[in-house]
């Protein structure tokens, strides 16, 4: 189960191993930090949002490393341009 | 109600089919009536939900008369749930079918007094509700703490896409899909996924929109759906174009044996089909062994 409360969440044992990254079909690592799910396989992250996670394709933001530029892209996966909100 | 099997046999299939490639095409690129481009067709959809999610629980009512909720008892009876299961219902939004299914567990569980691990197998009961749509999941979870299920942390809600799901290979003892397989762009792609994340000996049930041939009720119910649909839609939601959409998406959708033919296509064995009110609806159903 999700639970969240004041943006900090807990991701159950049995939620995490059944999730895994709607791309690459591969597990995802939770960072409770940032309340982000990351896919290693493709490093792309997916945000929790009011404790839903937001595993569209088109919801995955490429994670950023030293070595790549900031504005470079995937074109083979489905990642957004801008920061989704889900409130207006 | 009439049941109908479509029996899968090796290299051969008893029924005749329509082009499957022009029919797969067509739903891809037709959002009702209109053509438009696949990549378009998600948007396009995804802003009638968006639109119709906070009046679609009264919206169905309305339309169907009440009859939806008894639809989804009989989806829900054929899927006999139980304890300790790994359900995944997709395009579940609103959570009325999440919500019978736990329901029907925590019954079967108060009737197994005598059963000392039914805490445990409680615990590990988990429905997840799968929506493309995220204001629909908002309601599904309002809705959820006002019939008291908010907290069991037996309900999963998760923003995704039926045509790439976020879950685990043979991971799910059941899974269905309620009024939702007639708006996604690929059918096949949506059955594929269906197909992966099932266990051995796990059921797909599909309740949707279905195709009426009987004459007469027949145009009783185009008469229904084209004129009185869209009204309703514009006096209740204030938003013809969206239940205009609803009503073409239906027609567009491929009729009841083609759809079951797909559903083999995708490996389910068992496959089968049942109409309700002379197919306004129909559940299919197939088995992943």
């Amino acid at each position: 189960m999700v639970r969240g409360s004041r943006g900090v969440f807990e991701i159950s044992k049995t939620l995490s191993e059944i999730l895994v990254c709607p791309l690459s079909k591969q597990p995802l690592r939770v960072c409770e930090k940032s309340n982000y799910l990351i896919s290693d396989a493709i490093g792309v992250s997916f945000p929790i949002v009011d404790g839903i996670p937001c595993l569209v394709p088109r919801d995955g933001e490429i994670i950023e490393t030293e070595d790549t530029p900031s504005d470079s892209k995937v074109d083979s996966f489905d990642t957004k341009k801008d920061h989704k909100t889900t409130q207006d | 109600m009439s049941v109908r099997m479509v029996a899968r046999r090796l290299g051969s299939k008893l029924l005749p089919r329509f082009a499957p490639a022009a029919t797969l095409h067509s739903h891809a690129t037709s959002f009702g009536f209109k053509e438009v481009n696949e990549e378009e067709k998600s948007q396009l959809v995804g802003n009638v939900f968006t639109k119709v999610a906070s009046n679609y629980d009264i919206m169905n009512d309305l339309m169907s008369g009440g009859l939806h909720r008894l639809w989804k008892d009989r989806l829900v009876s054929k899927l006999s749930p139980f304890p300790g299961m790994k359900h995944l219902d997709v395009a579940g939004g609103t959570g009325d079918v999440a919500f019978r299914i736990l329901e029907t567990i925590n019954s079967v569980n108060r009737r197994a007094k005598e059963d000392t691990r039914e805490d445990d197998l409680q615990e590990e009961t988990q429905i997840y509700v799968c929506d493309i749509n995220p204001n629909m999941l908002n309601v599904g979870k309002k809705r959820a703490q006002e019939r008291g299920l908010g907290d069991l942390g037996s309900l999963v809600w998760v923003e995704g896409d039926a045509e790439k799901l976020t879950f685990k290979d043979d991971s799910m003892d059941g899974y269905t899909i309620a009024f939702g397989i007639r708006n996604v762009t690929h059918i096949g792609k949506v059955l594929a996924e269906a197909y992966r994340v099932l266990k051995k000996g796990g059921r797909f049930l599909c309740l949707e929109l279905s195709h009426v041939d009987t004459p007469v009720f027949k145009q009783l119910y185009d008469y229904y759906s084209f004129s009185v649909i869209p009204v309703v839609g514009e006096l209740v939601a204030g938003d013809r174009d969206s239940y205009q959409y609803l009503v073409e998406s239906v027609r567009r959708f491929p009729p009841q044996e083609v759809f079951a033919s797909m559903i083999a296509d995708a490996g389910f064995q068992k496959v089968e089909y049942e109409n309700l009110v002379g197919g306004v609806v129909a559940i299919h159903s197939g088995l992943k062994i």
